[in-house]
């Protein structure tokens, strides 16, 4: 009997093998009570975000917009909006249109006053600022218990220093002023080296040369459109760590995070991936593999995207990595990865193996019904509070020159909602979702927070050349919850990089507290549990950056609870 | 000026000047030619140049066409635009210069432009193979589905109204990604011959891969009563099991196919998946072997091989796969 003949025999006789990997148990099968509603105009977010041409994109710096924004800037218990912006090309130019004075766009942050509504504090916050923002990562990196902020560009990324309600600029005095030209991408703060203070990860998306950039002439489905990424000269990541009194010390190379190159970097997310309890750094990157660095807990970093999973697709493919989210979709208690990709694929959704191994399952969790779609900004919130992580993200298509003529592949798009029905399977509901999602934007950056505090989780959008959209949670019969906020001592004071398991019906939860997540955004920093129909959480186990573990147990839903690290890190 | 007098001062002048010297330009021409039919493109632009007399249409025709040869349509298009009716009407010149135009546009993605001289050309070149396959993707890039479907049923030679020029049509549309089209067309194929075969492969793949795989796997269930001993909708059909997580149906599939086929590396890679998946490592790590050794730029099996690998603690070998599997992703 040949090989194949007496492997044959074996399948014939092969009865349906059981799962090799438990799925916890499905969700309660209550209706879905979801319905988002934009009342970004009502609410008072009305300034546009100019991000390059309206009727077409020369350049790839038009194309990839930028992100937003959830920070408490003035502690005032309700949580501001920032929605960043960029600028436009001279028509026919290569150079910045010269805007009268006044009237260049500017980043907008705006003041949560309560009751849904907000007001502009733009000036008076010292936030304005006109340039090709990308993205926002926000960490109190001098530990003074004010927010501070990072904005990347193309051109000078700048530090905002907050002052107690107030931004400086600070990039200089930190010493994070570039001496060349550079397309900042993600960023995020993160304490890498557990001394307690925060450091700075910078992506880095291309060397873009806007004097030599190729004229539009790639092609996309027979239509001529702009070049890139792919062709264009790549850059590397940055590393600066914190000295203390302000400053900043660039350790790229001797961190090792210069070492890999050749990729195209995008979001950022700062977590302990593989549950040693040093905080690791992923990055998205466009069409070239993603990187994972690995904490090797002496000051170094290693990129393990390659044999953690992460790197690729499930078939061993690149993909234009966009956005990242951490949320524990099967409640096993670890932290899940959602990365957003171009249209013709579909989100990755990396199921935490533990130890550090990921496992993509998107194709089995039913996300490959919808991939016309350019992703962007996403997240995995909870948002019916039935316990179970559901699935968001927005999109838009960059190639404008297309016109009408590939109506399957829309520019502006929908929001894009699935639900986690449990036993990582997730439900399409986009069409059920409210008019929020239906309503079409070409939108990039996204953030999530319950910014009027009732109780479920709303969405932060940036649109590209309108106003943002704030898409109000009007939830029926969703269930309860309980946020978390973190108050570190030895670690950094926001808490950055903890896991926050919560363990309720027999089930856990994980998030990370992330100073970036989703495309170039930040979320708000109180992690959002839902707890279905359960009252009260059995626990809430805190593994801090710095090592330490504080639990508590017993907690009751519909509250927030303040975690402030007492333990000391085990070893100590 | 009246005429007479203009004809008498022209043969006054004549009679007055030296004998004129022989026009270079024939010679030159016919050299330029040679070079282009011999496969040298920027040879017969260096001699044009150097002839010079570059307002000269048939300088110009010439190496507009040269250029075009040499893959420089926007010159090609610069160079010929002016010479649309510069030669007599019908002239082999005068068809060249439309012809090539055409192309150049067509390939230079100025589709709409391209198309009225695509047209005209066909005129006199109805029965030309390439001509009527260019024509009609350019229909086909400009949404134009039954002048595509007419222009490439002479392509591949079958009646316009026919289930197989709507086949034709719909393969020559997934080429270019215009999957909407390419289903109504496949749609009318089947419609006019249900036993039409591949059709509803196509339909499947195009199922397959918008993530619909209850649609795909009744495809291809139909596609295999017509069409019964297809390897490749076996494959595909293990493929939507997999993606299913159907490891039995998946594996009698691509067994299937693979008895049908043996020498495609894509089942053994998807076997291999299948067996993983159900914890027969040891049977899956041969099949991914052989699609490797079948295919060595098979990126997926390399991946593949590095997760079993990994799987089964040999950290070091799954290492350099991993790194055959990223760096096989191209530039």
């Amino acid at each position: 009997m040949s090989p194949l003949r007496a492997r044959w025999a074996r399948v014939a006789l092969a009865v349906a093998a059981p799962a090799l990997l438990a799925h916890a148990a499905p969700p309660d099968p209550r209706p879905w009570g979801v319905s988002l509603v934009d009342v970004g105009e009502k609410a008072g977010l009305r300034v546009a975000s100019v991000y390059g041409g309206e009727a077409s994109r020369r350049f790839i710096l038009e194309a990839n917009g930028t992100g937003v924004a959830w920070i408490d800037y003035d502690e005032d218990g309700r949580v501001d909006a920032l929605v960043l912006a960029g600028t436009r090309l001279a028509p026919g130019g290569r150079q910045d249109v010269e805007w009268k004075a006044g009237e260049a766009p500017t980043n907008r942050l705006y003041r949560n006053l309560g009751r849904g509504a907000f007001e502009d504090v733009t000036e008076r916050a010292g936030l304005r600022r006109s340039g090709w923002a990308s993205s926002v990562c926000a960490g109190d990196y001098d530990n003074d218990g004010h927010l501070d902020l990072f904005v990347t560009y193309y051109g000078q990324n700048v530090l905002y220093r907050n002052r107690g309600g107030r931004f400086e600029d600070a990039t200089a005095a930190a010493g994070l002023a570039a001496g060349r030209r550079q397309w900042g991408a993600g960023c995020s703060f993160i304490d890498y080296d557990r001394d307690g203070r925060l450091d700075l990860f910078v992506a880095r998306y291309l060397d873009f040369d806007r004097e030599h950039a190729p004229e539009p002439g790639c092609m996309w489905k027979g239509f001529p459109v702009m070049c890139g990424p792919k062709g264009l000269p790549t850059d590397v990541n940055q590393l600066f760590h914190n000295e203390g009194a302000g400053g900043f010390k660039d350790v790229s190379e001797a961190s090792g995070v210069a070492k890999v190159t050749g990729r195209y970097a995008m979001s950022t997310v700062a977590a302990d991936f593989d549950g040693d309890g040093w905080t690791d750094v992923y990055v998205a990157c466009d069409t070239t593999p993603s990187i994972l660095y690995r904490n090797n807990h002496d000051g170094t970093f290693t990129d393990t995207a390659l044999e953690s999973g992460l790197a690729l697709s499930e078939s061993g493919r690149t993909q234009a990595g966009m956005g990242l989210a951490l949320a524990d979709v099967d409640r096993d208690g670890l932290l899940d990865v959602l990365k957003t990709h171009f249209a013709d694929d579909i989100p990755a959704l990396y199921r935490n193996l533990g130890g550090g191994r990921f496992n993509d399952v998107a194709t089995t969790a039913g996300l490959s019904v919808q991939n016309r779609h350019v992703e962007w900004g996403g997240g995995l919130p909870d948002l019916d509070n039935d316990g179970w992580p559901d699935l968001v993200y927005v999109t838009g298509n960059v190639y404008k020159e297309k016109g009408d003529w590939l109506k399957d592949y829309p520019d502006p798009g929908p929001r894009v909602v699935f639900r986690n029905r449990g036993g990582l399977r997730f439900e399409d509901v986009t069409d059920a979702s409210g008019p929020g999602t239906a309503a079409l934007h070409s939108s990039r950056g996204a953030a999530f927070a319950d910014y009027d505090d009732d109780g479920d989780l709303d969405v932060l959008v940036m649109n590209m050349n309108a106003p943002p959209s704030l898409l109000r949670n009007d939830c029926t019969g969703c269930g309860h919850w309980l946020k978390v906020k973190l108050e570190g001592t030895r670690s950094n004071r926001a808490g950055l990089g903890a896991t926050v398991v919560v363990r309720a019906g027999g089930l856990a939860q994980a998030q990370a507290v992330l100073s970036q997540s989703s495309f170039y955004s930040h979320d708000d920093l109180r992690l959002h549990f839902g707890l279905g129909t359960l009252k009260v959480a059995d626990s809430v186990e805190v593994r801090w950056p710095s090592g330490a573990v504080d639990k508590r147990t017993h907690v009751p839903a519909g509250r927030t609870l303040v975690v402030r690290e007492t333990t000391a890190p085990s070893g100590q | 000026m009246i005429p007479w007098l203009l004809c008498a001062l022209l043969a006054q002048a004549a009679a007055a000047s030296p004998p004129p010297a022989p026009d270079p330009v024939p010679a030159a021409l016919a050299a330029a030619r040679a070079a282009l039919d011999a496969g040298r493109p920027q040879d017969a632009l260096q001699k044009l140049l150097a002839l010079g007399h570059p307002e000269d249409p048939r300088v110009a025709h010439l190496r507009g066409v040269a250029e075009y040869r040499a893959d420089d349509y926007a010159h090609a298009i610069e160079r010929l635009t002016p010479l649309l009716g510069a030669f007599p009407a019908g002239s082999s010149e005068a068809r060249e210069v439309e012809q090539v135009l055409g192309l150049s546009l067509y390939l230079a993605n100025r589709i709409p432009e391209a198309i009225p001289h695509l047209e005209h050309t066909r005129e006199w070149a109805a029965d030309n193979m390439e001509l009527a396959q260019v024509l009609g993707m350019a229909y086909v890039q400009t949404a134009q589905p039954d002048r595509a479907r007419a222009s490439l049923a002479r392509t591949f030679g079958v009646p316009p109204d026919s289930a197989a020029a709507h086949l034709f049509a719909a393969q020559m549309m997934i080429r270019v990604e215009r999957d909407a089209m390419a289903d109504e067309e496949l749609k009318r194929a089947i419609a006019k011959d249900p036993r039409l075969p591949h059709a509803r492969y196509l339909r499947a793949q195009a199922a397959l891969f918008r993530g619909r795989f209850d649609d795909a796997i009744a495809l291809l269930k139909g596609e295999l009563e017509v069409n019964p001993a297809s390897a490749m909708a076996l494959y595909l059909l293990g493929d939507a099991y997999v993606r299913q997580e159907k490891w039995g149906e998946a594996i009698a599939a691509l067994q299937r196919s693979v008895w049908i086929n043996p020498y495609f590396s894509g089942p053994y890679v998807l076997l291999g998946r299948a067996y993983s998946a159900r914890g027969e490592p040891g049977t899956a790590e041969p099949m991914v072997r052989r699609a490797v050794e079948m295919d060595p730029n098979n990126r997926a099996a390399h991946y593949l091989l590095a997760q079993l690998l990994q799987q089964t603690g040999r950290a070091e070998e799954a290492r350099r796969e991993f790194e055959t599997a990223a760096r096989l992703q191209g530039p």
